[in-house]
């Protein structure tokens, strides 16, 4: 069975880098897995879901070695494109993700790049808004929510591309306790479903809802304990 | 020692949507005042009014009873260290050092007192490797830290943190604490708005709750 995820001996360095901040990395992700991945900050827990969603290499270079594959095929050998219809990102600082004029607008942007038919959008539209629980805010500009807010649109507009692989960069920094145990049920509905996730946290209320833990040191991975 | 009081504070982006609805307080300078509530409801507008960023619509904030109206945002600065939900708001220099520097290079402090506070903020917020880096392509526990490092530089006498622990592991959340633990002792008191339990339990002597720009509730640890 080929697996979501693959990476064998990989190895990552920034152009401005003399260091190599990923350094050996073997990682196998199956499908319905939640993978949690933590460690101290700065060493590479973002740059590493930055490979697996292609960013690294397509649009941010640096020296790459090794493989990187999903669903077996090598990310250098897919189109960014490609891999957006099936792999999705939300971001640790959503202000990098928003940029729509309203949060409407901000949730169709992704469905809509996806050739998904119009009725279908508006369809996604409001079932991710109630998922999050921001129906109130459709036609309000995202720069005027809150911090924790736009961290709900930023999920929002990442579910409604209804991808099949969804990393998570510490999507409740900002989020109120009511909300991060709507977050938790998104998480482990989304598991139902089949959807493969791999999530970047330090809380462990979130890393709890985990199949498994890794820890990122040194450039490596290795298996986590409390 | 009240340094921040808020009379009749009112403030609205739009005609009749108040985010901030009639709040009285006084804040303690030497104290850890803590604002809590869930998303949406003012904190984040509640600490920009505080610091002048905002300017109410109706009623008044007093800093060191001045009216922070007829106070510019320069002079605020310069007792208050306001640190930004979004660390990113802070940085606009091409390196970590010269980001540290510039609010002393700024002031015209001599060299040799700019380079030694810059070498002890970069070894008290584990940065020393970063310091030739883009602050915009550290890591977000980084950039939090280099953040934090920049506005107490300034020597505040007071400080407005907005989602301090963001992007911070617990070890760096831990030395956080204890670093503003250290500054507590020292005078400078400091308002926090956070969500994070843990960090408020540890440092906060009040904890203040707005819900839909109203306080709630008032308590002291």
């Amino acid at each position: 069975m080929i697996n979501p995820i693959e990476i064998n001996d990989l190895y990552f360095r920034y152009i401005t880098s003399t260091d190599y901040i990923l350094n050996g990395i073997n990682l196998t992700v199956s499908k319905g897995e939640i993978l949690a991945i933590t460690g101290l900050s700065g060493m590479g827990k973002s740059t590493l879901l930055n490979i697996i969603c292609g960013i690294i290499p397509h649009i941010r270079k640096g020296d790459i070695k090794g493989e990187a594959r999903l669903w077996g095929r090598d990310i250098k050998d897919l189109k960014i494109a490609d891999i957006s219809k099936r792999v999705g990102i939300v971001f640790q600082d959503p202000d990098i993700q928003l940029f729509s004029p309203t949060v409407e607008d901000e949730i169709a942007f992704g469905p809509e790049n996806l050739m998904v038919e119009r009725e279908e959008i508006g369809r996604r539209i409001e079932n991710v808004l109630k998922i999050v629980q921001m129906e109130d805010y459709r036609y309000e500009n995202p720069n005027n929510l809150s911090g924790g807010q736009k961290q709900l649109i930023a999920i929002a507009a990442v579910l409604a591309m209804e991808p099949d692989i969804l990393l998570l960069d510490e999507i409740t920094s900002q989020i109120d306790d009511y909300g991060k145990e709507r977050i938790k049920g998104i998480i482990l509905n989304l598991k139902e479903n089949g959807k493969t996730i791999v999530l970047v946290d330090h809380n462990r209320d979130i890393l709890k809802l985990a199949d498994r833990i890794l820890e990122l040191k040194n450039g490596k991975l290795s298996i986590k304990g409390w | 020692m009240d340094f921040i009081e808020l009379k009749d504070l009112y403030f609205e982006y739009k005609r009749g949507k108040p985010i901030i609805e009639n709040i009285n307080l006084k804040i303690n300078k030497y104290e850890i005042t803590a604002i809590l509530g869930p998303n949406g409801s003012g904190k984040t507008t509640l600490g920009k009014l505080m610091m002048g960023i905002l300017k109410p619509t109706k009623g008044q904030v007093n800093i060191s009873n001045m009216n922070s109206s007829n106070m510019t945002l320069a002079e605020i600065s310069s007792k208050i260290g306001y640190l930004f939900q979004n660390p990113e708001k802070h940085f606009f220099c091409n390196t970590v050092e010269e980001e540290l520097g510039f609010a002393l290079r700024f002031n015209g402090q001599d060299v040799d007192y700019i380079n030694r506070r810059v070498e002890e903020l970069l070894i008290l917020f584990q940065l020393e490797d970063k310091k030739g880096n883009c602050p915009l392509l550290l890591s977000q526990g980084e950039k939090q830290r280099l953040a934090i490092a920049t506005i107490l530089i300034n020597n505040p006498e007071y400080l407005i943190l907005d989602e301090p622990t963001t992007g911070l592991d617990s070890h760096r959340k831990s030395v956080l604490i204890n670093i503003l633990k250290e500054l507590t002792k020292k005078g400078i008191g400091m308002t926090i708005i956070s969500h994070d339990h843990f960090f408020i339990k540890e440092l906060s002597h009040r904890r203040i709750g707005i819900h839909r720009g109203e306080i709630i509730y008032d308590k002291r640890s």
